[in-house]
C-alpha cells in the first residue's frame, strides 16, 4: 500500500510540523510525506525543504484554486489552512498514492499507525472522534461533550482515506465544500472543515470511526483516558498502545486544561513536557513570533478579521478588488479607509 | 529565594545590628531559636562573626534563612500567606499564633507533575559544567608525590568515581571511606580519581575536563588524565602489577579511554567495576524515568525513554561503556542479588566475573524489649526528598496526623515543612555512623516508610531500620529494598502508593507494631567494598 501522508500550516507553527514528521519518518520511512503550506518564507529565514523532515513541500497557491487571493483573502489563519486540506487531499487521490492520511501539524506518533493500513482494507474513510466515551461530570460536559457538539463529533486532525471508491467521493465533497463554506461561523453551523464531517457517516458508506482510545489523545478526551507508562517500554491509554497525540493549544490555556482533566495522571505530563522539549528544540528564531504572510497587507498593516468578513460576503468588492492583498491607490485597503468605515 | 543567598552585607549588618536597643521580638524568638544550625547552614553569617538571632531577625528571614531545622520560612509563607503580605518575620508569627499546625495542600497534579514541572534538560545541566573553568595544577606535583613510593607503587590501589569522597557524604562517600581505611590499613597506597567539577553524565573526549586526585586521602591537586597516566607509566614502567588493584565505582565525569588509558600506565587491565547505580544501563542512572517512576531499563527504542528527558543521552553512556568493557576485564560487584540480576537482565556487556558483597550484614543481637499498647510509630528517616518517598509519607502524616491509632516521626538532618509531626535531628556521619540505627531504637519506632520512587542497588536506611527492629514499609520498585524485605521478612512491600494509604486507613498496618512482631535485634557490620573482595585486597 502506498501511503502519502500530509500536514497543513504556515511558518509559524513549522517548529510543531517538524516534530510530526520526524515522529513520521521514526515509525513510517517508507510513506511520502508531504507539507502543505499556505504561507511565503519569513524574509531572513533560509527555507531549504531538502533539510526538512518531510519529503516535499506543496504550497497552497499551487493548488490550482481560482482567484486565489480573492479566495484566500476571506480566509482568516486557520479557516485558510483547514480549507486548503480538501482540495490537496482530493487532488492526492490522483497522485497515485493508494492511501491519504491528514495529520495536524501539533500531532505527533508515539507506535506506529499500521492498523490503519489494515482498516483500509475492508473501509475507505476512517475518522476519529472527539470522544469515545460519554463524560458523566456536569464540568466535564460543558467542557468536553457540548463542544464537541458545537465544532463537530469528528476532530479533523487526523482523516485517512483510500484513494478510490467512497474515499474519493468523500475527498471531492469535502474539496467541494471547504473551498466554499469554510468558515468559523458556528451560529450558522459552521466550524471550519469540522462541523461537515458530522455528515459522513450518513453520506458515505465504508466508513470506520475509530474507537481505540490510542488515537488522537488531546486535552478534550483525556477526562476518560488514562495513560500508563510500562516498564516494558511501551506507553498505553486505557490499555490500548498510545499511537498519536494531538498537542491542542500549547501554552498555559493547553496546560490549564491537560491539567483539569489529567490531575495526577502524571505520564500525560511526561508527554507534554516531552512535546515542548521537542518544540523548543525546533524552533527557529529567524521566524517572527505569529509570522503569516498572508496576515498583512502588502504595506505591511495587519488584515482584520473584519476586513475578511466584509470581501467574503460582498461580490461586487471581490469584483472590484481581484487582489485585496494590495495597498496604495485603488487597493481594497484604501477602499476600507474612505468607504468602508 | 533559597538556596542562594549571596555574601553577608557587613556595611548593612553594621547598620542593622549594631543598635543599642534589642530587636522588639528578640525575646520571643530566642525561646526556640536554633543558633548553632543556624551557623552550620549560614558560613557566610558565621564567618562575619555576628550574633546569628540578631542576623536572622534583622536580614535572615527577609533572605529565607530557615531558624530552626524544623522550621521553613518557604513552607510557612506558602501556608499562611496572610503572614507574607504583612511584612512580619514568619517564625516571629507562627510563635505569637501559638504555633498552628500546617497541613501542606496536595497539590492537584501530584507531587511527580510538580516535578515535571521543574524539570530541566540534561543540556542545561551539562552546561552548567561545560562553562566551569578548570585550573590546573603543576605535573611535577603528581609525579613527585607517586616518586615517593618506596615501593614503586607495587601495592597500589586505583579508584575512579564520580566526586571527592572526603569531602561529601552520601552512603556512596561512606563506601568509598571504608574502602580507603581498609587499603590504608593494609599498608598499601591509593589513588582516587574523580572529576574535578560534578558531571551529570559520563563524559566524551570532545568534552573538557580535569581529573581531581587523592592520593593516600590527600587532596594533590587538579591534572589531566594523560598526566596522571603519563606519572603512573613513568614510575611503574618495568615493574611488575601483580600487587596492583583498581575498582571503577562511577564513570560519571570519566570517559572510558581515558579511564582505561590510565589503568594501562600502571599495567592493569583486570579489576573490579562496581554496581552503585545504572549508569552503565542509561544517563538516568537512578532509572527514574523524568526523576518521576521507575522505568525498568526498556529498550532504547521504547516510547518511554522516548518522551525521557534521560532517553537521548542513553546511547552515550551504552557506548562509553561497552568501550569501557572492552577495554578492560570487568568483574562487576553488585551490594545486592535484586541488583546484579537485574542489570545482568538489562546489559550485554561482557562480563569477565560477578561478585556480590552487600555493604551491610545483620548479625543477631537478642529480641527487642516488649512493647506496651501505644499508637502506632512510623519513621521517616533520611532527607526530605521526592525520590525517597518524602511526599508520601507527608501524604500520610497529613491525612492521619490527628488520628490516635497513629504517630508520626520524621529523623534527619533537616525537615521540609512544618508538618504537625515529631522532628528530631539525626546527623549521621563519620563520627556517629550508628546515629540513625541508635535514634530508631531509642524511639521503639514499630515501622519506617522507605518508599523510594527508584530502584534502591542498597539501602543503608533499609538495613539500619531492620537493625533496630523496625518493620520496613516499601514499594515495589524499590529495589534491593523490597527484596531485603521479602527476603528476611523485614516488613511488607506494599503493591502501590494507593494500597499504602488504605492499609493506614483500615489499621491494617498496625500488624506490623513491635507488639505484635516482637522483633530481633541485630549489629551491623559494613564491608569494605573492594578491599574485602580483591585477591590483592587487603592481605599482605
Amino acid at each position: 500500500v502506498k501511503v502519502l501522508c500530509y500536514s497543513s500550516f504556515t511558518f509559524s507553527y513549522l517548529n510543531r510540523a517538524r516534530v510530526l514528521f520526524q515522529s513520521l519518518r521514526r515509525f513510517h520511512p517508507d510513506w511520502e510525506l508531504v507539507a502543505l503550506i499556505t504561507d511565503c518564507p519569513p524574509p531572513g529565514f533560509p527555507f531549504d525543504p531538502a533539510n526538512e523532515p518531510f519529503d516535499r513541500v506543496v504550497w497552497a497557491s499551487d493548488l490550482g484554486i481560482a482567484d486565489f487571493e480573492s479566495w484566500l483573502f476571506r480566509h482568516d489563519i486557520v479557516e485558510a489552512c483547514t480549507a486548503v486540506k480538501g482540495p490537496f487531499l482530493y487532488q492526492a487521490c490522483a497522485s497515485g498514492a493508494d492511501a491519504v492520511i491528514y495529520l495536524d501539524p501539533d500531532t505527533a506518533l508515539f507506535a506506529s499507525l499500521s492498523p490503519l493500513e489494515e482498516l483500509l482494507e475492508t473501509h475507505d474513510i476512517l475518522l476519529t472522534p472527539h470522544l469515545i466515551d460519554p463524560n458523566d461530570d456536569h464540568a466535564a460536559i460543558l467542557d468536553n461533550d457540548l463542544s464537541a457538539s458545537r465544532t463537530g463529533i469528528f476532530n479533523l486532525g487526523f482523516v485517512a482515506v483510500r484513494t478510490t471508491g467512497e474515499g474519493v467521493r468523500f475527498a471531492r465533497w469535502w474539496n467541494d465544500r471547504l473551498l466554499r463554506y469554510c468558515y468559523d461561523d458556528m451560529p450558522n453551523g459552521l466550524f471550519v472543515d469540522q462541523r461537515w464531517c458530522d455528515h459522513v457517516p450518513a453520506l458515505f458508506d465504508k466508513v470506520k470511526v475509530i474507537r481505540d482510545p490510542g488515537y488522537n489523545v488531546a486535552s478534550w478526551n483525556l477526562s476518560t483516558r488514562k495513560l500508563s507508562i510500562e516498564k516494558d517500554g511501551r506507553i498505553l491509554v486505557n490499555g490500548a498502545l498510545l499511537r498519536f497525540w494531538h498537542f491542542t493549544k500549547l501554552g498555559a490555556v493547553g496546560d490549564a486544561m491537560t491539567k483539569r482533566y489529567a490531575g495526577r495522571n502524571f505520564p500525560v505530563y511526561e508527554v507534554w513536557a516531552w512535546y515542548k522539549r521537542q518544540i523548543a528544540m525546533t524552533t527557529d528564531t529567524a521566524i517572527p513570533d505569529r509570522w503569516w504572510t498572508f496576515g498583512a497587507y502588502a504595506d505591511g498593516e495587519p488584515i482584520e478579521k473584519a476586513h475578511r468578513v466584509l470581501y467574503r460576503e460582498r461580490a461586487d468588492l471581490q469584483a472590484a478588488f481581484p487582489n485585496p492583498f494590495f495597498s496604495g491607490a485603488g487597493s481594497y485597503q484604501e477602499w476600507l479607509e474612505h468607504e468602508g468605515a | 529565594v533559597r538556596g542562594f543567598f549571596g555574601r553577608v552585607n557587613l556595611a548593612r549588618l553594621d547598620r542593622g545590628l549594631r543598635r543599642s536597643l534589642p530587636h522588639p521580638d528578640r525575646a520571643l524568638a530566642a525561646q526556640a531559636f536554633d543558633a548553632r544550625f543556624y551557623l552550620v547552614r549560614n558560613p557566610d553569617v558565621a564567618a562575619a562573626g555576628v550574633d546569628p538571632l540578631g542576623h536572622f531577625l534583622e536580614f535572615g528571614w527577609r533572605e529565607g534563612r530557615d531558624p530552626t531545622p524544623d522550621f521553613s520560612i518557604d513552607a510557612y509563607l506558602a501556608a499562611f500567606p496572610e503572614a507574607s503580605a504583612t511584612d512580619i518575620n514568619p517564625f516571629v508569627h507562627y510563635l505569637k499564633a501559638g504555633k498552628p499546625r500546617l497541613l501542606p495542600a496536595d497539590p492537584p497534579q501530584g507531587f511527580r507533575g510538580e516535578i515535571l514541572e521543574r524539570l530541566e534538560p540534561v543540556e542545561n545541566r551539562l552546561k552548567a559544567v561545560l562553562t566551569k573553568s578548570i585550573l590546573l595544577s603543576q605535573p611535577e606535583d603528581l609525579g613527585n608525590a607517586l616518586q615517593k613510593s618506596s615501593t614503586g607503587l607495587a601495592r597500589l590501589h586505583i579508584t575512579f568515581s564520580h566526586d571527592d569522597f572526603t569531602a561529601h557524604m552520601g552512603g556512596l562517600q561512606a563506601a568509598l571511606q571504608r574502602e580507603a581505611a581498609s587499603i590504608a590499613t593494609h599498608g598499601r597506597e591509593h589513588l582516587h580519581l574523580f572529576p574535578v567539577h560534578p558531571w551529570p553524565v559520563v563524559r566524551t573526549a570532545a568534552e573538557p575536563g580535569a581529573l581531581g586526585v587523592l592520593w593516600n586521602g590527600e587532596r594533590l591537586g587538579v591534572f589531566s588524565a594523560a598526566t596522571v597516566a603519563e606519572a603512573l607509566a613513568t614510575t611503574t614502567t618495568g615493574t611488575d602489577s601483580a600487587g596492583r588493584s583498581f575498582a571503577i565505582h562511577s564513570l560519571l565525569g570519566h570517559t572510558a579511554d581515558e579511564t582505561a588509558d590510565i589503568l594501562q600506565a600502571a599495567g592493569l587491565s583486570a579489576g573490579y567495576f562496581w554496581l552503585h547505580d545504572f549508569a552503565s544501563l542509561c544517563a538516568g542512572f537512578h532509572l527514574l524515568r523524568n526523576d518521576v517512576a521507575d522505568c525498568g531499563a526498556p529498550s532504547s527504542d521504547s516510547a518511554a525513554c522516548e518522551v525521557c528527558v534521560y532517553g537521548p543521552w542513553r546511547a552515550r553512556h551504552l557506548t562509553e561503556h561497552a568501550k569501557l568493557f572492552s577495554r578492560l576485564k570487568l568483574t562487576v560487584a553488585a551490594p545486592s542479588e535484586a541488583t546484579l540480576d537485574f542489570w545482568c537482565s538489562r546489559t550485554s556487556l561482557p562480563v569477565a566475573a560477578t561478585a556480590l558483597l552487600p555493604h551491610a550484614t545483620l548479625h543477631p543481637r537478642g529480641v527487642a524489649r516488649a512493647q506496651v499498647d501505644r499508637p502506632f510509630r512510623l519513621v521517616y528517616a533520611g532527607l526530605p526528598v521526592a525520590h525517597k518517598g518524602w511526599p508520601l509519607f507527608q501524604a500520610l502524616a497529613v491525612r492521619f496526623f490527628d488520628d490516635p491509632r497513629y504517630e508520626f516521626i520524621h529523623l534527619g538532618a533537616r525537615t521540609a515543612a512544618n508538618l504537625p509531626i515529631r522532628f528530631e535531628q539525626v546527623i549521621v556521619g563519620p563520627s556517629a555512623p550508628g546515629a540513625m540505627q541508635d535514634a530508631l531504637e531509642g524511639l521503639d519506632a514499630d515501622a519506617v516508610l522507605v518508599w523510594p520512587l527508584c530502584r534502591e542497588t542498597f539501602s543503608y536506611v533499609a538495613y539500619e531500620a531492620a537493625a533496630a527492629g523496625c518493620a520496613i514499609i516499601t514499594g515495589p520498585d524499590s529495589g534491593n529494598v523490597a527484596a531485603f524485605v521479602a527476603e528476611g521478612d523485614h516488613g511488607w512491600v506494599i503493591a502501590d502508593e494507593a494500597a499504602l494509604m488504605a492499609a493506614f486507613e483500615s489499621g491494617e498496618v498496625c500488624a506490623l507494631s513491635r507488639a505484635r512482631r516482637r522483633p530481633m535485634l541485630y549489629d551491623l557490620t559494613y564491608s569494605a567494598l573492594t578491599a574485602d573482595l580483591s585477591p590483592q585486597g587487603g592481605n599482605t
